[in-house]
């Protein structure tokens, strides 16, 4: 009985780790500009599919935006400005709903200009995954910021080239001196066509593949599995033997890169691979419909319906705006008490 | 039983039963009150009262529980009263009660007369609702009208969803040729962007970073190289850059927030691919713009 008496009692006490609030830089260590970062939400009560659009959207901003944005119904559009300056916010992206079509608008802050798009088509994350077979997405896709490409805006056009330059800045810039490939998982695209004067919006995750192995032989160095040797007579025969030849590798003989440092365990330097792009989504089929001057209120600079400002613009959206700018007047006075709520919930959101 | 005669059997038999559950506890009852009558001085006008209730309660009974009834109350005048109302039930009782009390029997009469003639309706065995509703039209109604209300209902939602998913497009199952180009104008991008960075970090490969005075120098050269990768020398670009930017702002000072834009963000070489497009000399002069600022 001694022995249970003496047996010490080992307390285990669950050692406290402190969650590491990881500030995001401001400002890139190593170019020395600033980073650009987003909120992306909604105006009005958003329908299940666009709020799943706005989540869409949340995750390619990633990482230099609020995932977990909460918003209110009685938040206005300067509590978000309010809250957008200390955090260094520069974009909101804003989803609203009208009558006919959801509506984005793009804004830098804390001045504008505003770009209001209306969205012709979307198809989400989830449908697009639902499309594909072999639907991709690696852990540490949305850990860095997306590449950008913009195809097709060469008219000289004041409002196309506004629209370039405010999805260049929406996200961060490379130095090609010292960016790591391996870094650069995701491209979005945006191609302006001429004719319809749509802009397509693309999210694509980057994807390199050695050039010149055969399928079986890439895959056993990737997977680190015993392969199925049982229909073969040799060993040998699993390097000789062909595999499948892919119809598609023939004419992407022009996607191909030369590496001049390690990427991975299969792209090595020195070695050639081809580049090959995967949708992940969301899709949208954009129309450019206003430029405004200010934070979704200013002088009109561009419109779809009429060039100048003393166009009259489309009913919805300017009830919409309307609202805003009544709810920015008269919420004044109350605004402080929101603010203090909103900064933290923001903030909690943000560390996660 | 003049009364019940008319009755379905179904409905005496269930009454029969309900009675003689709530009867005998009546009984004792009022036996225990007898008993303590005399403490308790009832009333005889009390008394009678209880007597009647009792009498009343026993009428449309069988012949043996009145009789049970009749002994434990041991009265002969109730005796007679039971007997009455054995024979005739109603009619002969009005006569001697009291006019407070007639109220009641009434009452009960009529609560009698209405309950049996809903027993003595003939309805049909079915689903439709209660066993005693005779409204199975109202029924029938009702659940018409109700399906009728869930059809608007859902119509109304059908709407709201077909709102709600305006402009919500499934993409197909194959790459059409439209999302091909598109496919192959990001592929012709980042193998673009891929091969800039490797050539510029080739030449970086051999050279110490940490010596920033080297470094400084060596970077600009690279730069130049980098310049020369997109068709340009940087000299060249630069003064295109001034020329074709400077008349633009004076002449429309009213895109004065893209300018600004313009100057505050630094959108370094994220234009390489737009070095496939016309716009091959603006772009690279904001890109060299953006190197001297940074030197």
């Amino acid at each position: 009985m001694a022995r249970f008496h003496n047996r010490k009692k080992k307390v285990f006490v669950k050692p406290i780790v402190k969650k590491q609030q990881q500030q995001q830089p401001n400002v890139d260590h190593i170019t020395g500009n600033k980073i650009p970062k987003s909120f992306v939400f909604s105006r009005g009560k958003l329908p299940g599919p666009l709020r799943q659009l706005q989540m869409d959207l949340r995750k390619l901003m990633l990482p230099y935006t609020a995932l977990k944005l909460k918003e209110k119904k009685r938040n206005n559009l300067k509590d978000f400005l309010n809250v957008a300056g200390p955090m260094g916010v520069t974009h909101f992206l804003i989803l609203s709903k009208t009558e006919t079509l959801p509506v984005l608008r793009v804004a830098k802050t804390p001045q504008g200009p505003t770009l209001t798009f209306k969205i012709h088509e979307y198809s989400l994350a989830v449908d697009i995954a639902q499309s594909q077979l072999r639907p991709r997405c690696p852990q540490d896709l949305f850990k860095n910021p997306p590449l950008i490409v913009l195809s097709g805006f060469a008219a000289a056009n004041e409002q196309l080239r506004l629209t370039t330059t405010m999805f260049k800045n929406i996200f961060p810039d490379i130095d090609i001196n010292t960016v790591k490939l391996s870094s650069c998982q995701r491209i979005v695209l945006l191609n302006y066509n001429k004719d319809t004067k749509l802009i397509d919006f693309r999210h694509y995750s980057i994807r390199l593949q050695p050039v010149g192995v055969s399928r079986r032989i890439r895959k056993f160095v990737q997977n680190h599995q015993v392969p199925d040797l049982r229909n073969l007579q040799d060993v040998s025969d699993f390097v000789t033997k062909a595999g499948y030849g892919s119809e598609s590798e023939a004419d992407e003989e022009a996607a191909t890169v030369t590496l001049t440092s390690d990427l991975s365990r299969v792209n090595r330097a020195s070695t050639k691979s081809a580049v090959k792009l995967q949708e992940i989504g969301p899709r949208m089929t954009l129309q450019l419909t206003k430029i405004e001057g200010g934070l979704c209120s200013g002088e009109v600079m561009f419109s779809e319906y009429g060039n100048g400002g003393n166009e009259k613009k489309p009913g919805n959206e300017e009830g919409n705006e309307k609202e805003d700018s009544e709810n920015d007047g008269q919420m004044e006075d109350s605004d402080e008490d929101d603010e203090a709520d909103n900064k933290e919930d923001m903030e909690e959101s943000e560390e996660d | 039983m003049v009364m019940e005669e008319g009755s379905t059997a179904v409905g005496k038999r269930k009454r029969n039963m309900g009675k003689k559950k709530v009867k005998k506890p009546k009984n004792k009852k009022l036996k225990m009150l007898e008993g303590k009558g005399k403490k308790l001085r009832v009333s005889k006008k009390m008394r009678n009262l209880f007597e009647k209730r009792a009498r009343q309660y026993n009428s449309d009974d069988d012949e043996e529980e009145r009789e049970e009834g009749e002994e434990a109350l041991g009265d002969t005048r109730i005796d007679r009263g039971a007997d009455n109302s054995a024979e005739e039930s109603d009619g002969s009782e009005e006569d001697e009660i009291q006019p407070g009390v007639m109220k009641f029997t009434d009452g009960v009469r009529a609560f009698r007369l209405a309950f049996k003639n809903i027993i003595k309706r003939n309805v049909a065995d079915d689903s439709l609702g209660p066993v005693l509703s005779g409204h199975k039209q109202l029924v029938a109604k009702k659940l018409a009208e109700e399906e009728a209300e869930r059809k608007v209902k859902g119509e109304a939602k059908k709407e709201k969803h077909l709102v709600a998913e305006k402009g919500h497009v499934k993409p197909a199952n194959y790459l059409d040729s439209h999302e091909k180009f598109l496919i192959g104008i990001a592929t012709k991008g980042v193998v673009k962007l891929f091969n800039a960075v490797n050539k510029a970090q080739k030449a970086q490969k051999g050279l110490d970073p940490s010596r920033s005075k080297d470094a400084k120098v060596i970077r600009r050269q690279r730069k130049e190289a980098f310049f020369s990768e997109l068709g340009k020398t940087s000299r060249d670009s630069s003064s295109k850059g001034n020329t074709s930017s400077d008349p633009r702002n004076e002449e429309e000072p009213a895109w004065a927030p893209l300018r600004d834009n313009y100057m505050l963000t630094n959108p370094k070489l994220k234009n390489w691919d737009k070095t496939a497009e016309a716009g091959i000399a603006d772009d690279a002069g904001r890109m060299s713009e953006d190197s001297e600022s940074d030197d």
